[in-house]
């Protein structure tokens, strides 16, 4: 789970790997402006990926997370997010409600079955 | 000018639904309902306002800046202390992390780039796969873009104010910007988004210093907070069969093939589960 990065090298990885391919969709906004098709069927299928990889992201740092999280037993992180998820769809769709009951969930979580 | 001025309107209303639906992760209650106010009528956006006070750049980028301290600005603050104990907990730099929330400034893309490294994903496919999760920039940017612009065109300073373009400034944009006088938007934009990035930046610090020094239950509250409140958003986000299949499909693939060499795991659940995800929703749109 180590990642031993240098500052110099993860500032050329932040750069070349996260900043180019990200601002080159707001400077072709700007140059190319309103050719864009919005509800074609390219702009689906990014969506859908785009909206498959933030999970499997989200899930990987679920499933294979870092330190202060991995000795959470999984059942206690899984239980944390689904129950905040059901507190977010139950508390009129209140993000705030579902974040804080999912924290709060994990917090118990951990008192009852980590010790 | 009034039929320009609709005309407008009815662009900026297209590229309403895509972007609302992309799903940004620095996203609130309040968006629904602010961006549905954001495209009730409003002047044309090169129409000067009637007699404006003049007030000098300066005094219009602060005055952009006191509008950046908001609900949306406590919002960014938390999802960004998420974010610095993610850094730490994953052994990131924290002067890179502090970059990327300047430079990238869009959480889900600096996400899935710290977790990709940590992944072990190759570099191009996780340039790839971030050139993914950004797309929903463009739309975002097309349709804020005229009320950022000064009265005199000029490349540089759209470019630049399109950096400053992300789900909060989109929104706050659209609400505040139409009612600003021409000369006002673009320093009240450099001011409104410098602020957002300078919270959003000290909110990395923080958490990336609090996760170094909590221990035990804390800080797996702390490093939790990222997955926890991705994952509410994004159900917050999804609305149709697709999206729906989209996040089933990469929340459950993922454990399956977690630890897949070089990062091969993101790749098969984002990329291959997406696509899945996207056929599958043609196949039931062409059918209803």
């Amino acid at each position: 789970m180590s990642t031993t990065l240098t500052e110099g090298a993860a500032i050329l990885i932040v750069v070349l790997v996260g900043f180019l391919p990200t601002e080159i969709w707001r400077s072709l906004a700007v140059l190319a402006g309103r050719r864009v098709e919005a509800g074609s069927e390219v702009f689906h299928w990014v969506k859908a990926v785009a909206t498959a990889l933030l999970a499997a992201v989200i899930a990987r740092l679920l499933f294979a997370p870092a330190a202060p999280l991995l000795v959470v037993p999984l059942a206690v992180r899984l239980g944390a997010v689904a129950g905040g998820v059901a507190a977010f769809a139950l508390m009129r769709r209140s993000v705030f409600a579902g974040v804080l009951v999912g924290e709060l969930l994990l917090g118990a979580g951990i008192l009852f079955f980590a010790r | 000018m009034g039929g320009r001025g609709r005309a407008r309107l009815g662009e900026a209303g297209l590229f309403h639904g895509p972007c609302k639906c992309y799903g940004d992760l620095i996203n609130y209650s309040r968006v629904l309902r602010l961006s549905a106010n954001a495209f009730m009528p409003q002047r044309s956006p090169s129409s000067p306002t009637i007699a404006p006070p003049h007030r000098s750049a300066l005094a219009w980028f602060f005055s952009g800046a006191r509008h950046a301290i908001s609900v949306p600005a406590l919002v960014l603050f938390a999802s960004y202390t998420g974010f610095g104990a993610l850094l730490q907990g994953v052994g990131f730099p924290l002067g890179a992390g502090m970059l990327s929330t300047l430079l990238i400034w869009a959480l889900p893309a600096q996400v899935i780039l710290v977790g990709g490294l940590v992944a072990g994903t190759a570099l191009p496919a996780l340039a790839f796969a971030i050139a993914l999760s950004s797309i929903r920039l463009l739309p975002m940017v097309v349709s804020v873009a005229p009320h950022m612009r000064g009265p005199r065109r000029s490349t540089f300073l759209e470019l630049l104010c399109a950096h400053y373009v992300a789900m909060t400034l989109w929104v706050e944009g659209q609400r505040l910007l139409p009612h600003l006088p021409g000369e006002a938007r673009v320093p009240f934009t450099l001011g409104l988004g410098n602020t957002f990035i300078s919270i959003s930046m000290t909110g990395t610090v923080l958490g990336f210093l609090m996760a170094g020094s909590l221990s035990g239950p804390l800080a797996a509250m702390l490093l939790a907070l990222t997955p926890l409140s991705f994952s509410v958003l994004m159900v917050r986000n999804a609305s149709q069969l697709t999206d729906w299949l989209a996040l089933g499909a990469g929340f459950l693939i993922m454990p399956l093939v977690v630890g897949l060499d070089g990062g091969l795991d993101l790749l098969i659940a984002g990329v291959g589960g997406g696509t899945a995800a996207y056929l599958v929703g043609r196949w039931h749109r062409r059918r209803a």
